[in-house]
């Protein structure tokens, strides 16, 4: 007998449990499908791991890379804006595999007469055109910017056969590099430098009213392209927008100048003696001892000096750099230049500035402030910074990133003035280009295949960084009391994410293919991460991961997966549904209250349990003691529950008395109210359920209910509440920390928020 | 201004180059539109990009003109609201509807500019047309989302259709 009551039980509750599916009888059979559950294993979209990448997202025991070491002797000819080059490059093949052939990346060829940049750029007909520019466009051979290569030498001096598709130049081997095998090889160069400010461009120059020109040169030598496990050789074309893969090694520059320019670039300066003043090597010594303000070097009455000089004479500025991917430097007579040290570790780093009195005075208060504070911050999430300068250059209106130096723009008004919008643009502009000596200079993914890999990744670290900078800084964000980022907290991407459909990519699209740019390569990853952090890891879990992944990936070239792979093999949490969800799709989130009911517990059997047990013929006397529930206005409610307490329901106080000891008993809690919430779920996109309770005393209380909550469910889940206080008001995701899309769900009762419409007009009749 | 056109054309037509750092990089406004019955009103909050307006008022009116910083004029406002009032404009029940300004405010790059319309009983109709920076920027989107108690509607304006019609009948 006590089994069939067992039973009888079981089916009971059981059917209480699957009651909502019985409603529905399907009349046809619904054809099969694969599995399409949020919280699928990434298999068939990673690829497998491997000897060369471990299953636990770190590189495995035959991972290689490939090491390109350059010698340059590089010349500018300032009155003719022509830069020539010299170069020889030692390339170790650490691959297991024959090479017959290199590939050679000549960036500057996106500049010349015949580029194919200007055939994918769709275009119509503009209302007006600047004459000038309608020659150039129309009428004129267009400007002449590609390299002019003069020779590709062997360490014999024979020519090496080559052949150039457009920005890739491949080179043909005398003999076939075997594995550890080493090619030295020498290429000739020069090229017309362009005008970045006027024609666009990373690299070029801006030329000032004076005559003087202040010259950011970057992607401007051949580079080796890469070779590796993931993709063969790297080649796929420069079409301008895309950024760059490249391969780790040691340089040796010397770059000649005119005599009267300061120039500054990747590296440390080897002839320190040779091109600085005796003035300019005491603020130096200075410097490197200075930890709170920067110190100049060349002041600004000192570079207008020298700005009315144009000397003929020249001076070569030479720099060796270990174990950077790429080059670059900046250099002119307008240059004012200070320095600080920072303190990392047990070592001493250069925060350095340089920029043309147009940047003062935002410039010489705050860019090297920022520069130091942004590697402190990066070095706290990753690791100590290794090289030894960080270098922030002011270009006009662009950022762009190189190892240990990089342009920014933030230009005050002619008179000095400028807006908080100049302002911040300028902080932040700086802590990202500066952030990018990690992502993706030194954890160095391939920019040009997966853009969310060093923008997304940097805009995250970025929005911590600049969330540090305005706490050490208050003065520099007043009235602001939080530095105001654009892009890391999640109801930001709302607009991005809720927008038309036709016009989002998924984060996993290369950059040349996704519509919005900025939003699908930097801040929807950012903000992902951001989330990741806050509300799905916690962030002691995160950091922990994050640390593992750039400590295991430092000076190597990570693929996507061995980002996901770490996040998960550090934290053990599977974050399967989240990379697929933010990063594999476009779907949102949108998570609500769908309905609350409130119940009573009675010992009087309901209505529906009586249904149901008519329907299998069950009677009460098989029956266990059973507690019922009732919801508040059905048929089995009756006004005196609304008073009743649990001493009131006989069933359950004999099963007390009956089975726990008095200390039990006083232990128990007493809850009164019952409520079924049931949470709708109308995005695809999973997230935890964050849920504020208010009660009727006024006091509220959190309640996270883990992503897992979906895992059999994607459209609603119910939870019971069982309370010794009344609930006023639920609240999903109270402080937008989800990206939630549509949140006049989230309330119940529906509640309407003083919108900012009213706020603002409230203020606007008041003042 | 002459060269801030040619390189706005430039940037356009020719070379889209872009750097490590986006300001914004796409060209959106988002414009909420919300019918609040119980005041007979209609509440509009438009967002647009400070530089983008700047720069459109720069090739309309002046190139003097300056938002968002200690040098904004009221000429520069007045210009700023004849803009937006020619550029934005609302049927409602199939009648036009005349556009209250109520004021602007400068969140750090993105300008906010409150709009009102009054005195609307009832809501059958409404059409919308946003034609702001549609002058200067051929990819320009102008995102508009309507709410009522019952409704939540997008429409996306651009060039090839810079007017949306929502019905609610």
């Amino acid at each position: 007998m006590k089994l069939f009551k067992l039973l009888a039980l079981i089916v009971l509750l059981f059917a209480t449990g699957s009651s909502h599916s019985q409603e529905v009888e399907k009349e046809e059979r619904v054809p099969g499908h694969y599995n399409n559950n949020p919280f699928k294993q990434l298999y068939e979209e990673f690829s497998t791991p491997n000897q060369y990448r471990s299953a636990s997202g770190a590189p495995g025991p035959a991972y290689y890379q490939q090491q390109a070491d350059y010698v340059m002797d590089i010349e500018l000819d300032d009155k003719n804006k022509k830069l020539m080059g010299y170069e020889t490059i030692t390339y170790t093949n650490n691959s297991p595999d024959v090479l017959d052939y290199l590939w050679v990346q000549l960036d500057q060829n996106m500049r010349a007469r015949d580029s194919k940049t200007p055939l994918i750029q769709s275009s119509g007909a503009a209302p007006a055109d600047m004459a000038g520019n309608f020659v150039n466009q129309y009428m004129g051979e267009g400007f002449d910017g590609g390299f002019n290569i003069q020779e590709v030498k062997d360490t014999d001096g024979k020519n090496l056969e080559y052949t150039i598709n457009r920005t890739m130049m491949r080179i043909e081997l005398p003999k076939s590099m075997k594995p550890g095998d080493q090619f030295e090889f020498s290429i000739r160069w020069w090229y017309n430098i362009n005008d970045h400010v006027n024609k666009r461009g990373r690299s070029g120059y801006e030329e000032f009213e004076d005559g003087n020109r202040a010259y950011v040169i970057a992607q401007f030598f051949p580079r080796m392209a890469v070779y590796n496990d993931v993709e063969g050789w790297q080649n796929s074309q420069f079409w301008g927008r895309d950024e760059f893969a490249l391969v780790f090694g040691d340089y040796e520059v010397n770059i000649t100048v005119p005599a009267d320019h300061i120039l500054d670039g990747t590296g440390e300066l080897q002839n320190r003696k040779e091109v600085f003043s005796k003035e300019m090597i005491k603020r130096y010594e200075q410097a490197i001892k200075s930890y709170e303000e920067p110190v100049v070097i060349v002041t600004q009455d000192e570079a207008d000096e020298a700005s009315k000089g144009f000397l003929n004479s020249k001076k070569t500025w030479k720099f060796k750099a270990k174990n950077v991917r790429d080059y670059a430097f900046a250099t002119s007579r307008r240059f004012i230049w200070d320095m600080m040290a920072v303190k990392l570790g047990s070592r001493d780093v250069m925060a350095v500035s340089m920029y043309p009195k147009e940047g003062n005075p935002l410039w010489e208060d705050w860019s090297t402030k920022v520069v130091a504070s942004t590697l402190i911050s990066y070095s706290r999430m990753t690791f100590d910074y290794p090289y030894p300068k960080a270098i922030s250059v002011h270009a006009k209106n662009q950022g762009m990133e190189y190892p240990m130096i990089c342009w920014n723009y933030g230009r005050p008004d002619a008179d000095g003035t400028y807006s908080d919008r100049v302002k911040y643009g300028m902080f932040g502009v700086v802590i990202h280009e500066i952030g990018h000596n990690y992502f993706p200079m030194i954890i160095n993914s391939d920019e040009r295949q997966w853009t969310w890999m060093d923008e997304g990744i940097n805009t995250f670290v970025q929005y911590i960084a600049e969330q540090d900078f305005g706490e050490k800084y208050p003065e520099a964000i007043t009235p602001n009391k939080k530095y105001p980022s654009r892009r890391g907290p999640a109801k930001n991407i709302v607009g991005y994410m809720s927008g038309d459909q036709s016009q989002i990519a998924p984060i996993m699209t290369k950059g040349l293919n996704t519509y919005n740019f900025g939003a699908n390569g930097y801040s929807k990853p950012g903000t992902g991460l951001n989330i990741l952090r806050e509300t799905i890891m916690g962030r002691e879990l995160f950091d922990y991961s994050f640390k593992t992944y750039a400590n295991r990936w430092i000076f190597k070239h990570p693929s996507p997966e061995d980002f996901f792979r770490t996040m998960e093999d550090a934290s053990a949490m599977d974050l399967d549904w989240f990379w697929r969800g933010w990063f594999y799709t476009t779907n949102v989130v949108d998570i609500g209250v769908q309905d609350v009911k409130k119940y009573y517990v009675t010992s009087k059997m309901n209505q529906q349990v009586k249904n149901m047990m008519s329907a299998r013929g069950i009677k009460e006397s098989d029956l266990p003691p059973l507690v019922y529930l009732v919801e508040e206005g059905s048929e089995d409610f009756e006004e005196s529950m609304r008073t009743s307490t649990l001493d009131d329901v006989t069933t359950l106080q004999e099963y007390i008395m009956d089975n726990l000891s008095p200390e039990e008993r006083t232990n128990l809690k007493k809850p009164s109210f019952f409520y079924e919430v049931t949470f709708e779920k109308v995005g695809k996109l999973p997230m935890p359920i964050i849920v504020e309770y208010t009660y009727g005393d006024g006091s509220s209380e959190r309640i996270t209910y883990p992503v897992q909550i979906w895992k059999t469910s994607d459209k609603s889940v119910g939870k019971v509440i069982a309370s010794d206080k009344e609930i006023t008001k639920i609240v999903v995701d109270p402080d937008e920390e989800t990206a939630d899309v549509d949140t006049s769900n989230n309330s119940w009762p529906k509640r309407k928020k003083l919108g900012q419409f009213d706020s603002f007009k409230k203020d606007k009749v008041k003042n | 201004m002459k060269s801030n056109l040619k390189t706005i054309i430039f940037c356009l037509l020719i070379f889209i180059f872009f750097s490590g750092f986006v300001a914004h990089k796409f060209y959106v406004s988002t414009t909420k539109v919300e019918y609040v019955k119980e005041r007979k009103s209609i509440q509009i909050i438009s967002k647009i990009f400070v530089e983008d307006l700047e720069q459109v008022l720069q090739e309309r009116y002046s190139s003097r003109v300056q938002l968002d910083s200690k040098r904004e004029t009221e000429l520069d406002q007045n210009y700023l609201i004849e803009y937006v009032l020619q550029k934005l404009k609302f049927k409602v029940n199939g009648n036009d509807a005349p556009l209250i300004y109520i004021g602007k405010e400068y969140d750090i790059d993105i300008l906010h500019i409150y709009l009102e319309i009054e005195e609307v009983e009832e809501l059958e109709s409404i059409n919308i047309e946003n034609k702001i920076l549609l002058d200067l920027f051929p990819e320009q989107q102008n995102i508009i989302h309507f709410s009522n108690e019952k409704n939540n509607r997008n429409l996306i304006l651009d060039k090839n259709r810079p007017n949306g019609l929502l019905n609610f009948n």
